[in-house]
C-alpha cells in the first residue's frame, strides 16, 4: 500500500544543521538511516512523522574503522559494509557473523547496524552482539556530545536512550582477544525475525558475557550466568549449570513467532551449543563464523 | 471396464519430432528481459483512476450504518461505492457473495465500501475516513462447532441460493454442501476387520502467495462497453460471471470484455472471482474513466480465497494380510464465510477421500461448514492436499500396526486400471505401481541410514497421491489456428500461461502435428474478444483439455491443407504428409509443397487462377461420458470425474533431537504424465510443487486469533520457502502411461506434484523420531516440543 | 520536490512528493516497469533494483534519498542483449510466471559482480531476500551456478 498522507523530508548536510532540524520539530521528526523499518513503519501508519530527516549526506557517519584496539563503527554503517569490511572480520568476526543473519541481502545493502539498535524491537539481531561488547554508544544532541554504555540504551519495548533532538553519531567498541558467537532462533533457513538469540563472547581468562534477544522487552545481558562461569573453565557440568540458569533470566512471551515454552527451551540449547563454540573459537577451532548451530 | 472415448485423436505417438521433447519456452525471453507486461504494468494514461476498500474489522457484524460524507469531501476523490450501489448477488457454483455486503459483514476484512479517486494516495487517504457501525456478533470460527446443534446460522437464508446441481445444501444448518459416497457396507467390513483405526486429524488454512498480487483495471467506455484488465487464471469465467452480476445494469456477455496478459503465479488463488469483481463493479460508477484495483499482500491474505482448514476423522479397516476393506472419512471443511467456489473444493474432496486405493466399502461425508473465517476456495491440489495428509498418515500407521511395510501395503492395495471407484465408474490407466517402486528405490527405501552427527537422526517416508480434475462435466476448451505468409502460426486459447509452461506446450502440439517449429509459432494470452471460449486455467485439465481443442485444430488445418493439394495437384488426401513445414507426397517422392507458398495466398492452377487461401482452423474439446448427477445419499451413479493422476512421493531427512529443526535431504516424485509433452516443463511442475507442498507442511500456516482477524498476513510471518528452505536434492521421475483420450496420451500434472508432501514429511518425522503429528504443520517448533514431551514420557514410564 | 536521477543510463528530472517510493516513481513516472509491486515492505525482493552498484529494495527507498544518484533495472542490463545470467535462465527453465524474475536476476548478477565462482551456498544466500513460488528455486540455483562456471573458466 502505498504511504498514505503525506510529510516534508530534509536532508541536511551538517550534523549540526541535522540537530538543528530535530530541535526545531521535537517529537514531529524521524531520522531516516536505511529507511528499511521507517517505510515500512510509515506505510503501515505505524508510525506518523510529519518530518524526515535524511542524515545520509551528513559526512563522517560512514566510519568504520579500527584505532588501537576500538573499533569505530559511524552510524550509516550498513550490514552489508560490517560483512564486507576486513578489519572486522579480523577484529570483531562476531559482529560479521550476526550481519549475516539479518534479513537479505537487499535489505543489509540499506540498514545500518545503528539503526537496528535506534529501532529496537525485541527481536534486534545487533542488540545482544552489541551487549557482550560493552558497545558505547555515542550521541550528538543541541548541548553537545555524550555516550550511554549499551547496557543503558535499551529502555524498553522499542524505546532506547535516545531523545529526539538528538543523534547517533557512532559507536565504539574495545575489542581484545575473544571468541564469540552469535546463535539465531529462525523459523527456517531463509530470512527470519529473531525468534530467539544468544549472544555470547568468550575471553581467555574464562571470563563470558552472554546476552539474549527476542526474550524480553529488550535485549538483555545476563550477568549472573556470567558470574557463575566466570574464573571456571567449561565442561559439561558448568555448561549444565549455566543451561539451568537461562529460565529465571528470560521472560519470553508467546507471540505468532513463537510459545514462551519453546523460547525457553531454545534458548537453553542455543546457549549450551553458544558456549562451547565461542570457547572452541577463542582457541582457533570450532566451527567457522557464519555456521549454524540451531 | 475402462471408459470408451467417443472420439479421435491423434493416437500414433511414434516417431514424435517435438512432443516429449524439451523445447525452450516462448515466453522466456519476455520474462528474463523485463518485457513481460502483467496487469500493472499496461499503461493507462493520465485519466486513470485508483480505488481503495473499506473492510471490516469485525468477522460477524451487522451494518448499522455507513458514512461516507468526509470521503466524499475528500481531495482527489471521485466517487464513493457501497452496497447499496450493488445489491446483487454473485458465485461460481453458489451464488452465496456479494459484491459489497448487505447488512452483515461475515469476515474480517469483508469488503463494505470503496473510493475511487485521482490517485492511490487519495483513495486510500479518503477510504479511512468513511465512517461504518457495527452492531458486532458472536462468529462462528470452528467448524465442528457450527455443525452442532443451535449453532447461530452464518446464511440464513441459504435455502433460497442458486446452486448448481450437483450441491446438496441441509437447510437451516452451517451445511452449504454435503457430499455423500457409501458403498458397500463399511459397518459390517469394520466388524470384521482383522484392525481397525480410528483418529482424527487437522490441516489449517493456507494462502496461495502467488507474488503478484490481485490487480485488476476496469473501464466503462462511453459505448456501454465494460472493459476489464485482469490477473486471473479464468478470463471466460470472469466474463461470465461480471455479465451475470451486473446483468441488473444492462450488461449482456458481448459487452464485457476481460483480457488477461501474462499472469503472476496463481495456484487457485486467481481462479473464479474475487476482488476482480469490484473493480469491475466500480468503474460502471465513473464512466469513461478506466479504474485501477490492486490488493495489498496483506489484502491478498485476508481477502483472496484461502484454501480452506479441515478437521479429518478417519476410520480405516484392513485383513490381517493387508488388504483394505473399508475407509469411513468424514471431513469437517472450514469453507468460510461464502462458499460460492469453496463448495467444489468439498465436493471433489468427498468423491475421492479413499485415496488412491482399491476399497470395497466406503463412507465419505464431506461437509462444506460456513464460518466466519474469510471465504475459502481453491488451492493447488484442490482439497485433496488437504485429506492426504491424514490418510497417508494413517496408512503408515495401519501398515506398522499389522505388521506391514508401509510401501508394500500401498503396491498391494494401490488402485489400478479398472478398479471400481467410490461412485461406481472406474479407474483409468495409471502408473502408480512404476510410480511406487521408482520412488521407493531413489530413496532407497529398506536402507536404515544413520546420522554421523550425535545430534541428529534420519528419517524415511513415502505418500501417494491421486487427484482428478474437479470441473463442471461440461467443461470445454477452444482454439483457433491460423498460417502467416511466411508459414509461421498464430493461435488463440484461453488457457492461461500462469508459469507452468501452458503457452509452449501447446505451441509444442501444434508443431508435432503442422512440422512447423516452435519458435515459429506464437501462442497469445486471452482477450475474451478475441481468443475462444476456455473454462479455466484450474484443475491441471489445460494440457488435456486445451490441448486436445488445438490438437483437433491442426488436424482441422492439416486436412485443409491436404485439401488444397488434392484439388491442385489431384493426389490423394491419404497419401499426403507434413514433413519439415512442407507437405509430401508417399506416392509421388519428388513432390514438396512448402506450406509457406501457399497457406495464405493459395496455389495457382495451370490455368492462371488460385486455389486455397488462408489457412484458419479451430477445435474444441467438452467431456461427452462425464455426468455430475448422482444419488445424493449415496453418491453412486454419475461419472463425475474424467480421469485421475497418480504419484508418489519420496523423502530422506535429517531432524536435530534437540531442536526440531529438519532438513529434507532428499524428495523423490514420480508422476504419472500418461505423456509428458515437456519433460522440462513437467520436471519444473514437480519440483515447484514439491517445495510449494513441503512448505504447507514445514512452515506455513494462516493464524486467526480469537476474533477472526488473521494474525500474519505478511511474509515476514507467513513464510513461504527462500532458496534455503528447500530439499538438498529433488528427484524428479516422470512416468508415462498414456492416458487414452490425452493428446498424445497427456494428463495433467500441476497440481498433484505438491498433494503428497505433506504426509510423506509426517511419515519420515515418525520413522525418525517414533512421533506421530497429527497436525499441520510439521514446523521445527512443534517437532522440538513433541520430541520434549516423549522424552518426559519415557522418563515417567522409565 | 525535484529529483534528478539517473535511470538505465538516462537523466530524469521530476517533480515528486516525499512520500512516494523509488518503486511508485520508477514504474508510474518513468515507466520502468521490471520492478514489481509484491509486498511493499521489503520481504520478497520483486521490486530489487540497483541502486548505485548495490541492490536495494525500492519499495523501502523514498524516491527523494535517490536524488543524484543511479539506478539500473533488468531493462538496463538487456538493451544490448540478454547477459550470459540471462540465457541461462531461459536454458535452465530458470523461471515460470517470471514475476520475480527481473528481481532475481539483478540479485544474482550483484552476486556474480562480487563472487564469480559462487558455492551453492553463496548463491542461496544471494537470492534468499527473492521470494519465487513457483520453481522450487532449484533451476534458479542451477543457472546462476551455471554462469559463475561459465564465467571462471
Amino acid at each position: 500500500m502505498v504511504i498514505a498522507r503525506n510529510f516534508e523530508y530534509q536532508r541536511p548536510d551538517t550534523l549540526e544543521e541535522a540537530i538543528g532540524i530535530l530541535s526545531d520539530h521535537t517529537g514531529s521528526a524521524q531520522i531516516l538511516a536505511g529507511g528499511t523499518d521507517l517505510v515500512a513503519w510509515m506505510r503501515d501508519d505505524a508510525i506518523a512523522p510529519d518530518l524526515v530527516v535524511d542524515i545520509k549526506n551528513v559526512p563522517g557517519l560512514n566510519d568504520l574503522t579500527m584505532d588501537g584496539d576500538t573499533l569505530h563503527i559511524g552510524s550509516l554503517v550498513t550490514f552489508t559494509d560490517i560483512i564486507e569490511s576486513e578489519i572486522v572480520n579480523e577484529h570483531a568476526p562476531l559482529l560479521a557473523e550476526m550481519a549475516d543473519t539479518v534479513a537479505s541481502g537487499g535489505i543489509r545493502n540499506r540498514a545500518t547496524v545503528v539503526g537496528n539498535i535506534c529501532s529496537a524491537v525485541p527481536s534486534c539481531d545487533a542488540g545482544p552482539v552489541l551487549l557482550v561488547y560493552d558497545t558505547v554508544v555515542h550521541l550528538i544532541g543541541p548541548d553537545g556530545a555524550r555516550s550511554v554504555d549499551i547496557k543503558d540504551w535499551f529502555v524498553g519495548l522499542r524505546e532506547t536512550a535516545l531523545s529526539e533532538d538528538e543523534i547517533v553519531s557512532h559507536l565504539t567498541i574495545d575489542l581484545g582477544s575473544h571468541g564469540g558467537v552469535y546463535v539465531k532462533l529462525m523459523r527456517y533457513g531463509g530470512e527470519d525475525l529473531a525468534q530467539a538469540s544468544v549472544g555470547i563472547l568468550a575471553y581467555p581468562d574464562n571470563e563470558y558475557r552472554i546476552a539474549f534477544g527476542a526474550v524480553a522487552p529488550t535485549p538483555i545481558r545476563s550477568a549472573r550466568i556470567e558470574d557463575t562461569l566466570r574464573g571456571k573453565s567449561l565442561d559439561g557440568d558448568l555448561i549444565a549449570e549455566a543451561v539451568a540458569m537461562v529460565r529465571d533470566e528470560i521472560s519470553p512471551i508467546t507471540d505468532m513467532r513463537a510459545s514462551a515454552e519453546y523460547r525457553n527451551h531454545m534458548t537453553e540449547v542455543m546457549l549450551g551449543r553458544g558456549l562451547v563454540a565461542a570457547t572452541e573459537r577463542l582457541a582457533g577451532k570450532g566451527p567457522d563464523y557464519g555456521t549454524r548451530l540451531v | 471396464m475402462t471408459t470408451e472415448y467417443p472420439f479421435e485423436v491423434e493416437k500414433s505417438t511414434d516417431d514424435l519430432k517435438t512432443v516429449g521433447k524439451p523445447a525452450v519456452r516462448i515466453d522466456g525471453l519476455d520474462k528474463i528481459s523485463g518485457a513481460a507486461q502483467f496487469v500493472d504494468d499496461i499503461d493507462f494514461g493520465p485519466g486513470l483512476l485508483h480505488a481503495a476498500i473499506v473492510e471490516s474489522p469485525h468477522a460477524y457484524a451487522k451494518i448499522v450504518s455507513i458514512d461516507t460524507s468526509k470521503a466524499e469531501a475528500a481531495a482527489g476523490v471521485v466517487r464513493v461505492a457501497t452496497g447499496a450501489d450493488f445489491p446483487y448477488k454473485f458465485g461460481m457454483y453458489m451464488e452465496d457473495r456479494y459484491i459489497f455486503a448487505q447488512n452483515h459483514v461475515r469476515f474480517v476484512g469483508e469488503q463494505v465500501a470503496g473510493v475511487i479517486a485521482r490517485s492511490h494516495r487519495d483513495a486510500v487517504h479518503a477510504a479511512k475516513l468513511i465512517e461504518v457501525e457495527y452492531e458486532v456478533l458472536e462468529p462462528l470460527l470452528d467448524p465442528r462447532s457450527a455443525v452442532a446443534d443451535g449453532a447461530e446460522l452464518v446464511h440464513p437464508d441459504l435455502d433460497e441460493y442458486v446452486h448448481v446441481p450437483w450441491f446438496f445444501p441441509q437447510d437451516d444448518t452451517n451445511i452449504a454442501h454435503w457430499r455423500k459416497i457409501r458403498k458397500g457396507d463399511t459397518e459390517k467390513a469394520f466388524a470384521e476387520a482383522d484392525y481397525v483405526l480410528e483418529d482424527t486429524y487437522h490441516v489449517p488454512r493456507y494462502a496461495h502467495c502467488a507474488i503478484e498480487p490481485h490487480v485488476t483495471v476496469s473501464r466503462l467506455d462511453q459505448s456501454d462497453r465494460l472493459t476489464v484488465w485482469t490477473a486471473s487464471q479464468s478470463p471466460h469465467t470472469q466474463r461470465h460471471l461480471f455479465a451475470e452480476a451486473l446483468a441488473p445494469l444492462g450488461f449482456t456477455h458481448k459487452d464485457v470484455r476481460v483480457i488477461t496478459p501474462y499472469v503472476g503465479g496463481g495456484f487457485g488463488g486467481k481462479a473464479g472471482v474475487s476482488m476482480e469483481i469490484l473493480g469491475a463493479a466500480m468503474a460502471t460508477l465513473v464512466k469513461g474513466r478506466p479504474v485501477k484495483l490492486r490488493w495489498t499482500r496483506e489484502q491478498e491474505f485476508y481477502n483472496t480465497y484461502q484454501r480452506q482448514g479441515v478437521v479429518a476423522e478417519l476410520k480405516v479397516g484392513v485383513m490381517n494380510d493387508g488388504t483394505l476393506t473399508a475407509v469411513e472419512h468424514k471431513l469437517y471443511w472450514d469453507a468460510g464465510a461464502y462458499v460460492e467456489y469453496g463448495a467444489n473444493v468439498v465436493n471433489a474432496a468427498g468423491l475421492s477421500a479413499t485415496g488412491p486405493y482399491r476399497v470395497p466399502n466406503i463412507t465419505n461425508d464431506s461437509l462444506c461448514i460456513y464460518t466466519n473465517l474469510p471465504p475459502g476456495g481453491p488451492y493447488r491440489g484442490f482439497g485433496y492436499s488437504e485429506f492426504h495428509f491424514g490418510l497417508e498418515s494413517h496408512m503408515d500407521r495401519i501398515a506398522e500396526a499389522i505388521g506391514m511395510d508401509p510401501v508394500d501395503f500401498r503396491r498391494k492395495n494401490a488402485i489400478v486400471e479398472g478398479d471400481e471407484l467410490a461412485y461406481g465408474a472406474h479407474m483409468n490407466p495409471s502408473g502408480m505401481i512404476e510410480a511406487i517402486d521408482k520412488t521407493a528405490a531413489a530413496i532407497d527405501w529398506g536402507v536404515e541410514e544413520t546420522s554421523d552427527n550425535p545430534n541428529t537422526v534420519i528419517g524415511k517416508g513415502l505418500a501417494l497421491f491421486w487427484k482428478a480434475p474437479a470441473m463442471p462435466p461440461n467443461a470445454s476448451s477452444a482454439s483457433f489456428l491460423k498460417f502467416n505468409e511466411d508459414g509461421s502460426i498464430n493461435i488463440t486459447v484461453s488457457g492461461m500461461e500462469l508459469g507452468q509452461g501452458y503457452l509452449t506446450v501447446m505451441a509444442q502440439i501444434a508443431s508435432e502435428i503442422l512440422t512447423v517449429p516452435v519458435n515459429k509459432i506464437r501462442v497469445e494470452t486471452p482477450d475474451t474478444d478475441r481468443n475462444p471460449y476456455e473454462w479455466q486455467t484450474v484443475a491441471s485439465h489445460v494440457t488435456w483439455s486445451s490441448g486436445l481443442a488445438v490438437e483437433k485444430a491442426a488436424i482441422e488445418a492439416r486436412g485443409k491443407i491436404f485439401d488444397v493439394i488434392h484439388e491442385v495437384y489431384g493426389f490423394e488426401d491419404d497419401s499426403l504428409y507434413l514433413e519439415d513445414e512442407a507437405v509430401k507426397c508417399r506416392t509421388d517422392a519428388s513432390f514438396s509443397k512448402p506450406l509457406r507458398e501457399f497457406v495464405i495466398d493459395g496455389i495457382q492452377t495451370e490455368e492462371g487462377t488460385w486455389r486455397g487461401g488462408p489457412i484458419i482452423a479451430s477445435g474444441k474439446f467438452m467431456p461427452e461420458f462425464t455426468n455430475a448427477i448422482s444419488d445424493p445419499e449415496t453418491g453412486q451413479g454419475g461419472h463425475p470425474n474424467v480421469h485421475y493422476t497418480v504419484g508418489a512421493t519420496g523423502v530422506v531427512l535429517e531432524i536435530d533431537t534437540d531442536t526440531g529443526r529438519i532438513w529434507v535431504r532428499k524428495a523423490a516424485l514420480a508422476v504419472d504424465a500418461g505423456r509428458a509433452i515437456n519433460p522440462d516443463l513437467v520436471n519444473g511442475q514437480i519440483t515447484g510443487g514439491l517445495v510449494q507442498g513441503l512448505a504447507t507442511v514445514l512452515y506455513e500456516d494462516m493464524r486467526f486469533d480469537e476474533n477472526g482477524k488473521m494474525m500474519n498476513p505478511t511474509f515476514t510471518d507467513y513464510k513461504i520457502p527462500t532458496a534455503f528452505d528447500i530439499p538438498d536434492e529433488i528427484i524428479p521421475i516422470i512416468v508415462e502411461v498414456p492416458q487414452p483420450d490425452g493428446p498424445f496420451g497427456a494428463r495433467g500434472v500441476g497440481e498433484h506434484t505438491m498433494i503428497g508432501a505433506a504426509p510423506v514429511i509426517a511419515n519420515a518425522v515418525y520413522n525418525a523420531l517414533g512421533v506421530r503429528i497429527k497436525s499441520m504443520p510439521i514446523t521445527q517448533e512443534k517437532v522440538a516440543m513433541a520430541i520434549l514431551e516423549k522424552s518426559k514420557t519415557t522418563e515417567g514410564a522409565n | 520536490m525535484n529529483l534528478n536521477i539517473k535511470v538505465n543510463g538516462e537523466d530524469w528530472g521530476l517533480d515528486v512528493a516525499p512520500a512516494d517510493t523509488l518503486l511508485d516513481v520508477l514504474r508510474e513516472r518513468i515507466g520502468t516497469k521490471s520492478p514489481k509491486i509484491g509486498c511493499e515492505r521489503g520481504d520478497c525482493g520483486s521490486c530489487t533494483v540497483v541502486l548505485d552498484g548495490r541492490s536495494v529494495r525500492s519499495c523501502l527507498v523514498l524516491a527523494v534519498e535517490a536524488d543524484g544518484r543511479e539506478v539500473t533495472t533488468v531493462e538496463g542490463i538487456s538493451y544490448e542483449g540478454l547477459s550470459e545470467l540471462q540465457n541461462l535462465f531461459i536454458e535452465n527453465n530458470s523461471f515460470q510466471c517470471g514475476f520475480c524474475a527481473p528481481g532475481i536476476v539483478l540479485s544474482a548478477t550483484e552476486l556474480l559482480e562480487n563472487n564469480p565462482d559462487p558455492t551453492r551456498h553463496d548463491v542461496q544466500e544471494a537470492l534468499a531476500g527473492n521470494l519465487c513460488r513457483c520453481t522450487g528455486y532449484e533451476p534458479i540455483i542451477d543457472a546462476v551456478l551455471a554462469a559463475g562456471k561459465e564465467g571462471s573458466e
